[in-house]
């Protein structure tokens, strides 16, 4: 039923009438208290709105990440199909040369537009023609820039135009188009493709791995529910001194209610300014986020939409928190008018409540326990309620952690006795300005706990023996393999260069529909590059060896076809058609070998051939890889490789060997984490300043007249020091248990073993630690300046 | 040279301070003797607490000499003059000077504490200060809890409680009552005298002034020595 303003009763109407009233006058005192007045609005303004920033940044976050998605799909021009097109006026001839210059991707592609109606790729008006390129903005930045000396010499091409936004996923990306020619001969389906249209050929619907999905949906929760407890800490800046004005407002005739409502206006005034502010933070962040890379990601501001519905939420849940944050804040006070402001004995905290919040979290999270990867359709609902509830469970109980512990706490200095009897008096403060970093370092070690249990998962160790080479480089078929070694070897940093190709050899011909009967491998070096994959007793150019002691497979292959005389054949595909048969005779003079580990890390079976033995035509129809040791000292080592790399051909592949390579998307979860950490601790950091700020402010003359009779300063230091130090202690140690639980948890509903990774848990609590040692360091210049005379003056 | 009155426990001689513009004092004088009680009057802005901060030693002057017990408190370092307010001299502020979150007895024993006096003893001290104030009923009762009058007489009794030779105290009763102001005054000065302290006493009050021996009357930073006419 619609209730209507004109048909409520005279009395209800003007009950009402006086709450808005109320409301209304609140929010005038908030903006019309003189420069205290301003101080404590704007404080308020700025902690909301660096929240509501925040806030509206992450709800942008998935917006911006599936626009770069879409975007990527968008310019793909990879085929990955055995049927070429033919040449015609719509075709495109493209080869992807994506290279790496100081650890940054460059996407590069090589284009050769057949026709007039060749597809154009996104962002771009027209090719460029044969020795020339257009690059993205971040690119041509690099090139123009000293940084991008050595770049400029891989990509020799004159810069001719801009990539446009609609073919990049952000605005640092590196990227390139460089006209060419002659590449059509190249086509082999996956690195030089012939093409009649950009974009994904077979869209799927991809299911992101269930435990991933859980770390998402962690992180976030993780993440959020701090900025959340900020948001709660900054309506209640300045506290103190509107309580003083509320006591005023009681003299003149308000009753506690009217002062209540007009406390709540006074926040309400705060949170919406703070979300003007916040509006304002989140479009300036946006900006600069458009010019920022982290981590290697970058988005342009367009793509830092938040939901509208998420939007909304935000607009709405600020300004209502705000009131009933200070609603309740008012609760244990007692206002009452002479100016006198009198806290209330406040009621002994109660347990059983708040081990309800944690219990009931845990009940949330118990039916996902041991559902593993396979099963592991986790509830979303259920995950998040767990998470948060867990959480919460630790902003409400540090207060009671706090107030039982401070309670019991002994004599000591008089700094230890300044800090103690402040807690004790107001434990329920502190406890508020250390739940955000408790919630935060919390969750971060039961995420800690999670990514260290389920990180061998998505960690796939390469093999590569960095003893025998620190990079490879993959020289496609049709270069000759000899010389690219030689250019390799000369180039600076190179201390030696290996180089072996490989294909395989058959009982028969190598046709598109059908391989050979029995087939084996043939690896093709110099005696000492063969010395790398085998053991032999002597080795000139010419011998032939016949491999054992890979795996039993291979090793029966092999024997099958290791029989001198014998017609064999060389598969020497280019990826897409049988170039040419190229038929092998199993010489008289076979020699044997031992497999031994190439540097690689595999046992190749099958024969190994010195280049005097290789059959006619066959060497330019093989690639190959050359294996490089460096000497890592020189300076840009990688890149001369690099732009040796580029000068053999542009489509070779140089990759710097590592010994492990994590999931790509396992990766940026956990990069997502620390850059939302470190910008929630921020965060944190910066409100604990501001509240031990004016904390400090409103016992300026306390802390004059403390020095006035002698009170070391050193004292004083000290106990605001032991005044944050004991309930981030607390928080912290509280903190640990709770994230421990929730880790547990958490690797139990992975169906990991539960493992505790201390190495996190401490470094996790020694930043939290370290965030109240900068912020009691930060608040000391001020502490000093307060402790001056000035503060005894009157007049 | 500078000349100090014979058996003058502390004097200032053309005392001279400015804050930014603003001339606080220039060339007070003031002198005091042990047991005497000085009150320093003069209106709002006149100089009067200036002149009590650079007497203390919380405020070094621009020029001018203040000797206390024959030392030249311009020459001593802030650690020195800390040591000096601790041990020899007490306070009592307007308001503000009592630490809400500790008790009232924790209070009064705040200062020998800091002097390195252990608890138990400081307490056992300041509750017998408490007493002679008529405050020792509200001896765990935090500031927070007792009237303006009663936090003023504990100010007082922690004032005391070291045996400060000298007593400076800014307008003590300023934001008291009559009758709480009146009561204050006696408490003090009976319990000064007592002890032979002697008593900076700030006031722009004529009641309070006559608790005192003399008066000295501030105006745009001159002082100007009023012998009381009895």
């Amino acid at each position: 039923m619609r209730v209507r303003w004109g048909n409520l009763p005279a009395r209800a109407r003007s009950r009402a009438w006086g709450r808005v009233r109320d409301l209304h006058m609140g929010a005038r005192f908030a903006f019309t208290g003189g420069r205290e007045g301003w101080t404590r609005v704007l404080l308020t303004a700025v902690g909301v709105g660096l929240g509501v920033a925040l806030l509206l940044l992450t709800t942008a976050i998935p917006n911006a990440l599936s626009v770069r998605h879409q975007r990527d799909a968008a310019r793909l021009d990879y085929t990955y199909s055995q049927n070429r097109p033919p040449k015609a006026d719509d075709t495109l001839v493209i080869a992807d040369t994506d290279t790496t210059y100081h650890d940054k991707e460059i996407r590069g592609r090589l284009v050769e537009p057949e026709g007039p109606r060749a597809p154009l790729a996104p962002g771009l008006t027209k090719y460029p023609a044969p020795g020339e390129m257009v690059v993205s903005p971040a690119l041509k930045e690099l090139l123009d820039s000293d940084a991008g000396k050595l770049l400029r010499e891989r990509l020799p091409y004159r810069v001719t135009g801009t990539i446009g936004e609609s073919g990049l996923i952000g605005s640092r990306e590196l990227a390139y188009y460089a006209g060419t020619e002659d590449l059509a001969p190249r086509i082999n389906g996956w690195q030089v493709a012939r093409i009649t249209e950009f974009g994904d050929p077979y869209p799927s619907s991809e299911r992101m791995d269930p435990v991933l999905l859980l770390l998402v949906m962690v992180v976030f929760v993780v993440l959020l529910m701090p900025v959340a407890v900020f948001i709660g800490a900054a309506v209640r800046f300045g506290g103190e001194q509107r309580d003083r004005r509320l006591a005023a407002l009681r003299l003149v005739g308000s009753d506690s209610r009217m002062t209540r409502r007009i406390a709540a206006g006074e926040a309400l005034a705060g949170s919406l300014l703070g979300l003007v502010f916040g509006t304002a933070f989140f479009l300036i962040g946006r900006q600069v986020a458009g010019s920022a890379e982290v981590f290697g990601i970058s988005v342009f501001p367009s793509y830092l939409n938040p939901s509208p519905a998420l939007a909304v939420l935000v607009a709405v849940a600020v300004p209502a928190a705000a009131v009933l944050v200070t609603l309740l804040a008012l609760r244990g006070v007692v206002i009452e008018p002479l100016g006198v402001v009198r806290t209330a004995r406040p009621a002994r905290r109660r347990l059983w409540w708040r081990l309800l919040l944690p219990l009931g979290g845990l009940a949330l999270l118990y039916p996902m326990l041991g559902k593993g990867r396979t099963n592991g359709d986790f509830n979303q609902f259920l995950v998040v309620g767990g998470v948060m509830l867990l959480l919460v469970g630790v902003t409400v109980l540090l207060p009671w952690v706090v107030e039982t512990v401070v309670a019991r706490l002994g004599s000591g200095g008089v700094a230890w006795q300044l800090a103690v009897r402040r807690l004790q008096l107001s434990s329920g403060t502190a406890a508020r300005l250390v739940n955000g970093i408790a919630v935060a370092v919390a969750g971060a070690i039961a995420l800690q706990m999670l990514f260290a249990g389920v990180e061998s998962d998505y960690t796939e160790y390469s093999g590569n023996d960095l003893r025998r080479a620190h990079m490879q480089v993959n020289v496609p078929q049709g270069v000759v393999l000899a010389g690219a070694v030689e250019k390799f070897s000369a180039t600076r940093g190179v201390r030696e260069a290996t180089a072996l190709s490989g294909t395989d050899v058959g009982d028969g011909p190598w046709r598109t529909e059908q391989s050979p009967d029995v087939s084996a491998g043939v690896t093709i070096g110099d005696c000492a590059s063969l010395r790398q994959v085998a053991r032999m007793s002597s080795c000139r150019d010419g011998d032939v060896f016949a491999v054992s002691g890979a795996d039993p497979d291979a090793d029966t292959s092999t024997a099958k076809l290791a029989r001198p005389g014998r017609t064999l054949y060389l598969h020497t595909s280019s990826g897409m058609e049988q170039v040419q048969q190229v038929a092998w005779t199993v010489p008289a003079g076979l020699k044997s070998a031992r497999a031994v580990k190439d540097p690689n890390g595999f046992k190749r079976g099958g024969f190994l051939m010195t280049p005097a033995a290789v059959p006619a035509g066959a060497a330019s129809a093989i690639g190959g890889s050359v294996f490089l040791k460096l000497d890592e000292s020189v300076p840009d080592a990688h890149e001369h490789v690099r732009n040796t790399a580029s000068r053999v051909d542009p489509r070779t592949v140089a990759m710097v060997w590592v010994s492990s390579a994590q999931s790509r998307k396992f990766a940026s979860i956990r990069t997502g984490l620390f850059v939302g950490a470190v910008c929630v601790l921020l965060l944190i950091g910066a409100s604990l300043l501001v509240s031990q700020l004016e904390q400090l402010r409103e016992r300026k003359k306390l802390l004059s007249a403390l020095v006035a009779f002698g009170t070391r300063r050193r004292t004083l230091s000290l106990s605001v020091l032991w005044q944050t130090a004991v309930p981030i202690a607390l928080g912290l140690l509280l903190a640990s248990a709770v994230g421990l639980t929730l880790g547990a948890v958490l690797l139990r509903m992975t169906g990991t073993p539960v493992a505790v990774d201390w190495s996190s848990v401490l470094a996790m609590t020694g930043i939290g630690a370290g965030i109240v040692l900068t912020v009691t360091l930060l608040s000391l210049p001020p502490l000093l300046r307060l402790m001056r005379p000035d503060g005894l003056r009157t007049e | 040279m500078t000349s100090v009155p014979a058996g003058a426990l502390l004097a200032a001689q053309d005392l001279r301070k400015a804050y930014g513009p603003t001339t606080a004092l220039d060339g007070a004088e003031f002198s005091i003797h042990p047991g005497e009680v000085v009150a320093v009057m003069g209106p709002s802005g006149s100089g009067k607490s200036t002149l009590l901060h650079c007497l203390a030693g919380i405020v070094t002057p621009d020029s001018g000499s203040i000797v206390y017990d024959g030392r030249e408190l311009s020459a001593m370092t802030d650690a020195q003059r800390s040591a000096l307010r601790r041990s020899e001299f007490g306070f009592v502020f307007q308001f503000g000077q009592l630490v809400p979150e500790l008790t009232c007895v924790e209070n009064v024993a705040l200062p020998l504490r800091l002097n390195g006096t252990s608890r138990k003893e400081a307490e056992r001290a300041a509750l017998v200060w408490m007493a002679r104030l008529e405050v020792d009923d509200l001896a765990r009762k935090r500031p927070g809890e007792v009237s303006g009058g009663q936090g003023q007489r504990v100010a007082v009794a922690r004032s005391l409680v070291t045996g400060p030779r000298v007593l400076f105290a800014d307008e003590p009763t300023g934001a008291l009552d009559s009758l709480n102001g009146e009561r204050v005054m006696e408490l003090l000065t009976e319990a000064a005298r007592s002890s032979n302290a002697a008593v900076v006493l700030v006031t722009h009050e004529a009641r309070v002034a006559a608790y005192s021996d003399r008066e000295i009357v501030v105006r745009d930073g001159r002082s100007r020595d009023m012998e009381r006419v009895v």
